[in-house]
């Protein structure tokens, strides 16, 4: 690892980190939702604001990963932790910040009593497959099902 | 990581019990409305939660290192004397904001933010029993030669006006203050649980992770409905406007920065080991955090306003404003503001000094009170805090009172009637449990 990765400092979340993740979720997705997260933070802060962690380099927030533990869902009675949503500021990529929250979070579901951790990635997202690939994450042989409605 | 739940005896359960049916009387309606509110959500519990597997020995001060202490007797006798102090002042603040919530907690527009509030004020309760917990488990005679029973309802017994903090003889105007009052004074909160996690007393330390993962939601439950009404001001609502808002950070911080006490002190805090960080250097971190969430909510107002900005935009346009610029028709007054660390102070360092929010000083004493008409929310200016505030303020100027000791003479206690601890009738903690009226 370089210098530059030394500097990146993983914390849990809070309530000031809105701005900073609507800020990366713009850049990433393109569109400006404040509503959105103001009231998705609230409820992983309500629920386990120690797991949920952000990534700050040189005292701004550059990544966000949240998640949680459930069991009984999906057939899935253990404990499991849920990586349910992340972003790396696109400035920042490359730099280990994404490797250094998964490591956190998933330290976290393991302190909770949680056996594994799943996430569900689309396909096409090579980026998304290609970092939990890295992280040691396998296609599992739940699969997800859709249709409309 | 695990966490251990215990009840209090069953007398003090029940005294607890009956505070919550007259100062939180809509529990049961959070109770009901769980599912709707916080689905999928671990339900509320009215218990002490003690973390296990923390650190065991001294964190910092002359005894690092050593083991921490399980026993208050164990303890040098200042030690526990300030560890004992600290608990009920805990105790105090969890059990007054309940007090000081309920008064306006009606008065919510939304459903939602309701709810966060009555969540949040049940976890005060929480919070309350737990520090009642660390009393009543313990062994305290070496510091106080009140029985468990008379220190609980010391405790209980206090009202807005006679608790042992500021900031909790306050009482609230309106939702406003509801809001505020989490994102500003449970801030604090969280800064003095962080500190005590590290507490010599393991007690102590094992009562803060639990308490700090709540807090946490607390915060939010402040924060987010302020960034909701910044947005709704700047798209030319006017049930809370911009104007209402900074009058209601105007009352609250100069509170909020006399909790973490007297500018000069907190070393004996951190020589015994009970917290990590001195009165000051804890004051000045909350300072920076909260210009931090001034700084968010601008934000997020100016982008409400301008919606064509793009955040770095934003960022620079803000600096702009902040300086004195028009842009996009937003001027510096539009926006919100931190009040001075010395505006409106009654204790510490500033107490009395006639400053400004924005740091300005007065010399000429009526001139300094239409600044506070000015600066504070109408309601506030009608209430007898303020007016005690003013009396001394005007005895201090005039030089018949040091600051030093008007300082001292606030809060008083000011409300007739409240419970009285030696009557019988009116008391919390009963021997035999109390027939529940089912
Ligand atoms: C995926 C993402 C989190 C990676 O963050 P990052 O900080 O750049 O990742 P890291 O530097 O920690 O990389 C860790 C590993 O991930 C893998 N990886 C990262 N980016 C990748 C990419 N674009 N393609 C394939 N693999 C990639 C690499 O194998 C890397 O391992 P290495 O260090 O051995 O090279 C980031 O690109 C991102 O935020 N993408 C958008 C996420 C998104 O769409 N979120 C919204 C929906 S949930
Ligand atoms: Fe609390
Ligand atoms: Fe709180």
């Amino acid at each position: 690892m370089t210098a530059t990765t030394t500097e990146v400092i993983i914390r849990p979340l809070d309530e000031l980190d809105i701005s900073a993740i609507v800020r990366i979720d713009e850049q990433i997705g393109g569109s400006y939702r404040p509503d959105v997260w103001e009231r998705r933070i609230g409820y992983y802060l309500r629920r386990d604001p120690e797991t949920s962690v952000v990534a700050e380099l040189d005292g701004r927030v550059v990544g966000f990963m949240l998640g949680e533990v459930r069991s009984g869902e999906f057939g899935l009675e253990e404990p499991t932790g849920w990586v349910e949503v992340l972003g790396v500021d696109p400035d920042c990529r490359g730099r280990a910040v994404g490797r250094r929250m998964g490591e956190a979070i998933l330290q976290h579901f393991k302190e909770r009593g949680a056996r594994s951790v799943r996430t569900l990635v689309d396909e096409e997202q090579t980026e998304l497959s290609g970092f939990f690939s890295s992280l040691g994450f396998e296609p599992s042989s739940v699969r997800a099902f859709v249709r409309p409605v | 990581m695990s966490v251990r739940s215990t009840t209090l005896p069953k007398p003090f359960h029940q005294a607890v019990v009956r505070w919550q049916e007259t100062f939180l009387p809509d529990y049961d309606l959070l109770q009901e409305n769980w599912e709707k509110f916080f689905p999928t959500e671990r339900k509320f519990e009215l218990c002490a939660y003690r973390q296990t597997g923390m650190c065991t020995e001294i964190e910092c001060g002359e005894m690092k290192g050593k083991p921490k202490f399980n026993r208050a007797s164990d303890m040098q006798p200042e030690q526990a004397h300030h560890l004992f102090g600290a608990i009920r002042a805990q105790a105090s603040t969890e059990f007054g904001s309940i007090q000081q919530h309920r008064l306006t907690l009606a008065r919510a527009q939304e459903e939602e933010e309701q709810f966060w509030i009555l969540r949040m004020m049940a976890e005060e309760l929480r919070h309350g029993y737990q520090m009642l917990h660390l009393l009543v488990e313990d062994d305290w005679s070496s510091v106080s030669k009140e029985s468990s029973a008379d220190l609980v309802e010391g405790i209980l017994s206090m009202n807005t006006g006679s608790h042992l903090l500021g900031a909790f003889n306050v009482d609230f105007d309106s939702f406003i203050d509801n809001v505020v009052f989490c994102g500003l004074i449970d801030r604090v909160g969280k800064y003095q649980l962080a500190m005590q996690k590290v507490s010599a007393y393991q007690p102590m330390a094992e009562s803060m992770p639990e308490m700090l993962r709540e807090e946490a939601f607390h915060l939010a439950a402040g924060v987010v409905p302020m960034r909701r009404w910044v947005t709704a001001a700047a798209k030319g609502g006017t049930f809370v406007t911009m104007v209402d808002l900074q009058k209601a950070i105007n009352k609250w911080i100069p509170r909020a920065l006399e909790m973490f006490g007297d500018e000069r002190g907190g070393g004996t805090n951190v020589r015994y080991g009970l917290k990590p960080m001195k009165n000051a250097e804890a004051q000045k971190q909350y300072y920076e955090e909260v210009a931090k969430l001034v700084r968010d909510l601008n934000l997020r107002y100016l982008r409400a306003r301008a919606e064509k900005l793009s955040h770095g935009e934003s960022e620079a346009a803000l600096d702009r404003i902040l300086q004195g610029e028009v842009v996009e028709g937003v001027r510096r007054e539009d926006l919100l503001h931190m009040p001075h660390p010395e505006f409106f102070r009654r204790r510490g360092v500033p107490a009395f000094r006639m400053v400004g929010a924005e740091g300005e000083v007065f010399t000429d004493l009526a001139a300094f009170r239409q600044h506070l008409v000015r600066s504070l929310p109408d309601s506030y200016r009608a209430s007898r805090d303020f007016r005690e505030y003013q009396e001394a303020l005007t005895q201090v100027v005039e030089g018949t009172l040091q600051a030093e000791e008007a300082a001292g003479k606030m809060p008083s206690l000011r409300r007739v009637g409240g419970a009285c601890p030696c009557s019988k009738s009116v008391r919390w903690v009963v021997d035999e449990p109390a027939v529940s009226a089912a």
